[in-house]
């Protein structure tokens, strides 16, 4: 085998991936921690709190984040997925994409200013979509890597669709926000004429328009009329150097206007040359004004000209100065943009009369405010918008019939459809399928038209129905003034001779890419190029044209980077559906009857309320708009929109895969309602709303009204134990019981009022202390629990209340009214977790969780592959940390010889000795972008600062936190000899570590460091009084100095371990920690109490899998008897137990001759026991047996059996009894693999169960099914009712209350089977003697009962096994396995650190009255006898520091470094009043 | 032209005479030819189910094989019949022998609603709308059979059916969001239980009002009868005035699509819904 790798990937940052990164890196392995999401945390981080301890879940996982995050040998890699794994165990490749940020995160500060700057609303799913989010975002406050992310998706196709590329989604979600004249920036950037294309575009970007699938697009051209008409102030335009070269544009139209202005802020001096009398061609003279204000022409034109663009009008290019004349004045280059004025003919007889007025030439003399003559009937021919335009005009010019003549249909009309509805509004008649043939003339006047009825034939090349002439259909059509409005050509008479190359149809060929002509320097685009087209095209041929003359006039690449890039267009998705419906918004216009008679503007334009409303209609398809709001706002130049994704390859032995679960998607039970009801909601998301930071701030409100909601009512088992297997799965989602209880608990905690009920089906409390809680919910709480499953929710349409109908405990069906139905919705495998694991070719199981076996959980089918969390099934929080731990003890054994081979250490300088120095004290105040400084006045602070005693150093910095600023501390340092820092700035939880490493490494000890959080306690919770924040910012900063003058360097000392461990307990758990220990390289002792190894194993002959626990048991201990690194005791004990962490020295005792053993490590596995029942005629008659007496029967005496017709089995024999409150967890599915077994035998034997609840939680549901498939009998009964057993003539004659029938059953088995209750061992002494304490019921009782299941408060004391609580052997085999980990992690460097914030005894005060030691919560410190008596002495390595002993003691003798008597009160007087000090 | 057979079946050619003529008025404006099955007998909904069931497929199957003579669709407008028609067909396919007629299960079964919320009848519903349905509230009400049982049906969406909430809106009208719109009426109690019907018409017709709707639109001939005649007795009951039309998609199509027939089908109410739409200017 190749050599190994000493690092293990980790994939998936929830807590599982959290706790393994953390246990790997303890035991000496490097990390890399991939996490697909921006931050790690995982679901836990959306939790409100947990179950049975109501623990905030944010406060107990955040230390955890830090933790991890700062971790030396853990480097995580956020917003990234595995690609590919490679290799074989101990040596693989890894490639990882990371996702592009757009942020850098070395620049980001996580100041949170950016989200506020960006007008992007994208449902906030961290909040589970209850409230929006920004475009740019962190998940959460507390993320780690506290760095924000900018969402992107595909491109919103309305930016994509305009010729000119304009960002349409970034300026109308700054519309909708108000910003209008960052909006209209946005729109300069690609178009100077926004107010006129903001009237005359015909807008293709409104067809493609995503929201036109919901009801209507969005207003695009008019939001950006209505932007150009508020801004009246001048933009600031960015104006690049002035270069020399000049530049000359034929034609003011869109094309040369748009050309000239991006060659102007190029720097470029810039000639326009218009032949018209005015400025604007086409625009001028081809738009009537009451479609185009020429006000308004004008002023976007001299915006045009401001830039430094001079138009020169009657200037026409032609004989009199042609193109070379220009290059020979000095221009260097040339666009011509001179538009398509000629008009094209109609080539029937009379065109030539006077009465005959071309449609261009109509509209250009009208709008040059020249004499027309149009008679009382016009009839203007054609369907184009020159059409609607000359015969709008020709009415508005005294015109009494005006008529349009098509030769097609309606529908092929290329006219805007508004066009075409205000010309019918002004009555305008329309003429379809008409083509004219001949022009009457009488008296060299005209009389009327000759046309010909026309009929739609096949499509032609333009796709439209082509117009075939019905002969002999004839008609007049009588008319004074005809208007041909049929095309226009461009005019190139002037380029004659000029070696411009042109097409077959008229136009100048250019280059597509470049719109370079035949000759060189000379440029061309808009009509004149394309042919009579839109004006926005026009516009863009103007902005390509300018940027190939820049590249033209610098001798650059004309061509690179301008292909056209294949983007995606964002399509329609399922989930803006759910949107509400809103018409779009219609702009007031004159009536009708009016506007006829005149040239005012038609459209009023939009309000702005109007404006906001029409712009908030947009859906963001594209998600970030790239505004680029965010790289304006961000003062420290961490947004980088140019991002790109990047492949990181590196190599690892071994890989860990904790990729969670997905919430079970309720939308799928339709009958719920959920998605379609706002006030059904999913659990997860009624977790969003009791937390503080959720979307309601932690006020428990209903989502349809904001209301708060009195009768609340939980559904369970959405999702899950779904037998019909089309909307649901099969299996028990483990977890949703405990939550729901939970959730209705602080629900009731939030709001007095609250009526919580729970409609549930089995209440599944089988975990530690978990039935204690459901009790006290029912019975404190007034939780109202119902027996039934719930077939449908329905809405009270006015109140949105909702109605659920059920079967009440008498067999009724009810109905009842709530406010908020919360569906406890189950854990599936996460879509990312499976093609993660499609990519690591890994078997999954029916379900789709990671198939893993039942003796070896978490291996994976792929060797060196491990698993933990809810991607191996579903599981609770504790479960998943001993996981977590257990696949870091499979990792860490395959790896354990190249354990600390990959792992970093840190060097720092020589510290440098302060003593005796006068302070030197160095102040850094922190604006924290605008997050402090935008209410404190940090000025005030800073020169406040400079005043205080000790300071020799003052700097304000913008961001104290980032990269360039600890450069700055550094220096600052060692320029002015500083011995003390202080910060003020944030929290010291997040940031006082990392400026304790900064002084370090320039040689200042971590703790002559002291932060103050001017952020949370002045500018966040004073934001509206800015001056008391910024004078409570100088109490605070006064405090700090303060301190910071008594600050002392410490020492935290290294104590050296015993590599070896202890196992108190020969059953399962206790052999499989001793082989996993010496998998890791650790000797051990393992010590039992009986003569033979094995434990509750030895009485278990079969799994309800299915697998052979006998020859589990044979194999595990032979295994342990030939490991030379374990030392077997058998009928021994452990008689004593001293030392601490890393120094343990115990006794065992065997046969009555002591053992002395040295050890760093202790693990408790000493197991339980089944009850003896005292109740059900147990001991009195044979026929009556428990559980584990029939397992035995089943195996060894079979016959027994077989002889058996009816055997009932009782459940919860003793436990959840109010004298042992809890359940025994296992009892259910020993019951079902017991009663399976016999039915495996005996089809024919009648098996019935008495349950309470039937807690075959997880994926053992499966065999709850099997075992009623196969015809097993479930009763319930209730604690109040149980089962009568009692002898009649000789037999068995048991009584129960069947509930569904509502009435006595009498039942006469020949075998009753007791599951009785499992209890532990008496383990007062040992726990006394291990310092460790016990739970009501008599079971170790683990440090943290979420985070640390199976550490001890005590370092160095582990747990694993029934100890700790009822479990399987899957469950026992994780748990040693975890507590290995742990143990190993706890010694693996070979020392254990000391704190250097703990507590001292002064024993010259102290009197040795052991109020300390009887006080510590850790047992870290104790009374020793010395030579002057009993004192008192801290043991180092167990001290946290918490100051318990030094509050406490009476003689004032114990001292907690860094937090000394003297210090603190140095920091209170500083806040007494100078005077007042003074005084005193 | 399309052209499509038509099984009227009792209750248009009884007491749903207003169903008929909206069906026929509306096809026809639709280019839309109706072919009525020659010599149709009864299709077993009303009691043969229940009591015979060979009798029970072969009313249907007689039925089926005269439509399964030529090769058009088969619109039902009853939902009565629709139900026993596609027992029918499934019967045929999962055990043919029990068909005595020579039906052999290729009849498209086209129940009214869905043919008419179809892509290409939409399509030409919605260029033909003349006076859209501005301002008027309704709710869909699809009852029980429409979309149940969903193995007979194949209608995916059975528990919240939405294609004539689209139909609806298309015609401009506000179809309002509704828990109840595939509730049973309890028209097949009718004769048996009225209790029963009475509360379950009466939970509807309350919810109904309770959502502010105008009037309550349906597809199914038994509901409307149902809804729109005890709305006296179950008023009383409860004290409240329902005065809630009960109408016929088909007569909404008609309508809106400017029908000049509507007034005389919308007039063959018990509740009478002219009022209401005349105060909605849709009249």
């Amino acid at each position: 085998m190749a050599d190994k790798v000493g690092a293990v990937m980790v994939v998936g940052g929830g807590i599982a991936g959290i706790q393994a990164s953390l246990d790997l890196a303890e035991s000496g392995y490097y990390v890399y921690l991939v996490e697909a999401s921006p931050a790690i945390g995982g679901v836990m981080a959306q939790l409100d709190k947990t179950f049975p301890t109501n623990d905030c879940s944010m406060c107990i996982l955040s230390p955890k984040l830090v933790e991890a995050g700062r971790h030396l040998n853990i480097q995580t890699l956020t917003y990234s997925e595995v690609m590919k794994v490679e290799g074989q165990p101990g040596d693989f490749e890894i490639t990882v994409r990371k996702k592009p940020r757009y942020i850098d995160p070395l620049k980001c500060t996580g100041c949170g200013e950016c989200p506020q700057a960006c007008p992007v609303p994208i449902k906030n799913l961290f909040d589970e979509g209850l409230v929006d989010r920004k475009a740019i975002y962190r998940p959460y406050a507390q993320a780690f890597p506290n760095i924000f992310t900018i969402e992107k998706g595909e491109r919103a196709p309305c930016g994509l669709t305009c010729p000119a590329g304009i960002n349409i989604q970034g300026y109308v979600a700054l519309t909708g926000v108000g910003k209008y004249k960052e909006a209209l920036s946005l729109i300069w950037e690609d178009l100077p004429l926004p107010g006129v294309l903001g009237r005359i575009c015909p807008h293709p970007c409104e067809k493609e328009c995503n929201r036109k699938e919901l009801d209507e697009p969005i207003a695009i051209c008019e939001l950006k009329r209505f932007v150009a008409d508020q801004i009246k102030t001048e933009l600031p335009i960015q104006k690049e150097e002035a270069k020399e070269e000049k530049v000359a544009i034929v034609g003011s139209g869109p094309a040369g206007l748009t050309a000239g202005a991006y060659l102007a802020t190029k720097g470029y001096p810039v000639t326009i040359f218009e032949a018209l009398p005015v400025m604007g061609g086409m625009l001028y003279t081809g738009i009537p004004s009451y479609r185009l204000p020429r006000d308004l022409l004008a002023e976007e034109i001299k915006t045009i000209q401001s830039l430094g663009v001079e138009i020169k009008t009657n200037f026409p290019i032609g004989p009199h100065l042609t193109l070379d004349d220009l290059f020979r004045q000095g221009y260097r280059a040339v666009f011509l943009g001179v538009g398509a004025h000629q008009d094209q003919k109609l080539n029937i007889p009379g065109e030539e009369n006077p009465n005959v007025i071309p449609g261009v030439v109509f509209l250009r003399k009208a709008n040059l405010g020249e004499k027309v003559e149009v008679g009382r009937r016009v009839a203007v021919i054609g369907g184009g918008n020159v059409a609607m335009d000359a015969a709008r005009t020709s009415l508005r010019m005294g015109a009494q019939e005006v008529s349009i003549l098509y030769r097609r249909s309606l529908s092929e009309m290329p006219a805007n459809e508004e066009e075409i509805k205000e010309a019918e509004e002004e009555g305008i008649q329309f003429q379809f399928l008409t083509a004219p043939t001949e022009i009457m003339i009488k008296d060299g006047k005209v009389t009327s038209l000759r046309c010909l009825r026309m009929e739609l034939g096949e499509p032609d090349a333009s796709g439209r129905r082509r117009p075939v002439p019905i002969q002999g259909s004839d008609f007049f059509v009588e008319t004074e003034t005809i208007i041909p409005a049929i095309g226009q050509t461009p005019d190139l008479s002037f380029l004659q001779g000029m070696m411009i190359e042109t097409t077959p149809q008229g136009t100048i060929n250019v280059d597509p890419t470049t719109l370079q002509t035949s000759r060189e320097g000379v440029f061309a685009g808009g009509d004149a190029v394309s042919g009579p087209w839109i004006a926005i095209e026009a516009v863009a041929a103007g902005k390509e044209a300018a940027l190939s003359i820049d590249r033209y006039l610098r001798g650059k690449d004309l061509y690179e980077g301008r292909e056209k890039p294949n983007i995606q267009k964002a399509r329609f998705e399922e989930i803006y559906a759910d949107q509400p419906k809103s018409p779009r918004e219609r702009m007031e216009m004159i009536p009708a009857e009016e506007r006829r008679k005149n040239f005012s503007e038609v459209k009023k334009g939009f309000s702005e309320e109007q404006a906001k409303k029409e712009a908030q209609r947009c859906l963001n398809c594209g998600l970030c708009s790239e505004c680029l709001q965010c790289v304006a706002l961000c003062k420290a130049g961490a947004v980088n929109h140019q991002m790109k994704e990047e492949m990181i390859k590196f190599k690892v032995g071994s890989v860990i895969l904790s990729p969670g679960f997905d919430e079970y998607d309720p939308g799928r039970l339709i009958p719920y309602g959920y998605g379609r009801f706002p006030n059904v909601i999913s659990s997860i998301q009624f977790e969003r709303i009791l937390s503080a930071s959720g979307p309601f701030q932690g006020n428990l409100l209903r989502p349809s009204d904001r209301k708060a909601p009195k009768k609340v009512a939980w559904i369970q088992c959405a999702g899950s134990r779904d037998m019909t297997g089309n909307d649901g799965n099969e299996y028990c989602s483990s977890v949703c019981c405990m939550y729901a209880i939970k959730e209705a608990v602080i629900a009731k905690e939030h709001h007095h009022e609250v009526e919580p009920t729970i409609f549930y089906m089995d209440i599944r409390a089988h975990g530690k202390d978990f039935d204690a809680y459901y009790e006290r919910a029912k019975q404190e709480y007034g939780v109202r629990f119902i027996r039934s499953m719930v077939s449908r929710v329905a809405e009270r349409p006015k109140t949105k209340n909702l109605m659920i109908a059920y079967v009440d405990s008498e067999g009724k069906v009810k109905e009842e009214e709530f406010e908020l139905v919360v569906l406890s919705v189950g854990l599936t495998p996460s879509k990312g977790a499976k093609e993660l694991a499609q990519k690591l070719g890994l078997e999954l199981n029916t379900y789709g969780f990671c198939k893993t076996e039942e003796f070896s959980p978490l291996q994976t089918s792929q060797p060196g592959i491990y698993v933990c969390g809810a991607f191996q099934g579903p599981k609770d929080i504790p479960e998943t940390v001993a996981q977590a731990s257990a696949a870091v003890a499979g990792a860490s054994s395959l790896l354990a010889d190249v354990r600390g081979t990959l792992t970093k250490k840190k060097d720092y300088p020589a510290e440098i000795d302060v003593k005796g120095q006068e302070p030197r004290i160095g102040v850094f105040v922190c604006h924290c972008g605008i997050n402090i400084g935008g209410v404190v006045n940090v000025q005030e602070v800073k020169d406040y600062a400079k005043t205080l005693e000790g300071v020799a150093f003052v700097e304000e910095n913008l961001y104290t936190c980032s990269q360039d600023t600890q450069e700055k501390i550094k220096k600052a340092v060692q320029e002015n000899q500083l011995n003390r820092v202080v910060v003020a700035s944030c929290s010291p939880r997040t940031h006082e570590p990392m400026f304790q490493e900064t002084i370090r490494e320039m040689g200042l000890n971590k703790y002559l460091f002291e932060m103050t959080n001017i952020r949370d306690q002045c500018s966040w919770v004073h934001m509206h009084q800015p001056k008391e924040a910024t004078e409570k910012a100088k109490e605070l900063l006064r405090m700090a100095v303060a301190k910071s003058k008594l600050l002392q360097p410490l020492k935290e000392p290294l104590v050296e371990v015993i590599k070896k461990g202890l196992i108190i307990g020969g059953g399962l758990a206790g052999m499989r920690a001793a082989l996993e220990l010496a998998r890791q390289g650790l000797d051990c002792a393992l010590v039992e109490k009986e003569a033979e190894l094995g434990g509750n194993l030895r009485h278990i002959y079969h799994t309800i899998e299915g697998n052979d626990s006998q020859a589990l048991l044979q194999k595990t201990i032979s295994e342990v008897l030939e490991n030379p690194r374990i030392q077997v005791f058998t009928k021994a004990e452990l008689k004593n137990l001293g030392g601490y962490v890393g120094n343990f020295k115990s006794i065992i005792s065997t046969n009555g001759s002591d053992k002395e053993f040295e050890h760093g490590v202790v693990i408790v596995a000493v197991g339980a026991k089944e009850s003896t029942p005292t109740e059900y005629l147990y001991g009195q008659d044979g026929r009556v047996i428990t559980q584990k007496e029939l397992e035995e029967k089943i195996a060894l005496r079979g016959e027994e059996i077989n002889r058996c017709r009816h055997i009932v089995m009782i459940q919860c024999v003793g436990s959840r009894t109010p004298e042992r409150p809890n359940c025994s967890r296992i009892c259910c599915s020993v019951a079902v693999k017991n009663g399976l077994k016999i039915k495996e035998k005996n089809p024919d034997t009648k098996i019935t169960i008495l349950y309470r609840d039937i807690r075959t939680y997880g994926l053992m549901e499966r065999y709850y099914t099997q075992a009623r498939n196969k015809g097993i009998e479930f009763i319930q009964y209730e604690l109040d009712a149980k089962p009568d057993l009692n002898l009649k003539e000789g037999g068995l004659q048991l009584k129960v209350k069947d509930k569904i029938l509502g009435e006595e059953i009498i039942l006469q088995p020949d075998l009753v089977v007791l599951a009785s209750a499992i209890v532990p061992y008496e383990n007062e002494a040992l726990a006394k003697m291990l310092k460790v304490p016990l739970t009501a019921d008599g079971f170790f009782l683990e440090a943290h009962m979420k985070l640390r299941p199976v550490d001890f408060a005590t370092d160095g004391i582990f747990l694993a096994g029934m100890a700790h609580f009822p479990k399987s052997i899957t469950e026992s085999i994780s748990q040693a396995d975890a507590a290995v980990a742990r143990a190993t992690a706890s010694i693996a460097k070979g020392y254990v650190s000391v704190l250097a914030t703990i507590s001292e005894v002064d024993q010259t005060r102290c009197v040795g009255c052991g109020l300390c030691e009887l006080l510590c919560p850790f047992s870290a410190i104790r009374v020793v006898e010395t030579e002057k008596g009993s004192k008192a002495e801290t043991i180092a390595a167990s001290c946290k520091g918490c100051g318990v002993c030094s509050a406490s003691c009476p003689q004032k003798a114990v001292t907690v470094h860094h937090f000394s008597d003297e210090q603190l009160t140095a920091q209170i007087e500083a806040l007494l009043p100078v005077e007042g000090k003074k005084a005193a | 032209m399309k052209e499509i057979s038509y099984y009227p079946g009792c209750s248009l050619h009884g007491t749903a005479g207003e169903y008929d003529d909206s069906i026929r008025d509306v096809s026809n404006l639709l280019d839309i030819q109706l072919h009525e099955l020659e010599d149709w007998t009864c299709c077993g909904a009303s009691s043969a189910h229940c009591t015979d069931e060979e009798l029970a497929i072969d009313l249907a199957a007689r039925n089926l094989a005269i439509a399964e003579k030529s090769d058009r669709e088969l619109l039902v407008p009853c939902v009565a019949c629709y139900s026993r028609f596609k027992c029918a067909e499934k019967e045929s396919k999962e055990h043919p022998e029990k068909i005595h007629f020579s039906y052999r299960g290729n009849v498209p079964i086209r129940y009214a609603l869905d043919f008419f919320c179809e892509g290409p009848v939409l399509e030409e519903i919605k260029k033909k709308i003349r006076k859209p349905l501005s301002g008027l509230k309704v709710v869909c009400y699809y009852g029980c059979l429409t979309v149940r049982p969903p193995k007979v049906t194949g209608i995916k969406e059975y528990e919240n059916p939405q294609h004539m909430d689209h139909l609806m809106e298309l015609l401009g009208a506000e179809p309002i969001p509704w828990s109840y719109k595939a509730d049973c009426c309890g028209a097949s109690l009718v004769m048996t239980r009225t209790d029963i019907v009475r509360r379950l018409s009466g939970k509807l017709l309350s919810m109904a009002k309770e959502a502010e709707a105008d009037c309550l639109v349906t597809g199914c001939p038994m509901c409307h009868a149902n809804l729109d005649t005890r709305q006296e007795e179950l008023g009383k009951e409860v004290g409240e005035n329902f005065n809630l039309p009960v109408l016929y998609f088909t007569e909404l199509i008609g309508l809106a699509l400017g029908h000049k027939d509507a007034k005389k089908w919308l007039g063959h109410h018990i509740t009478d819904p002219i009022k209401m739409l005349n105060s909605k200017g849709l009249m």
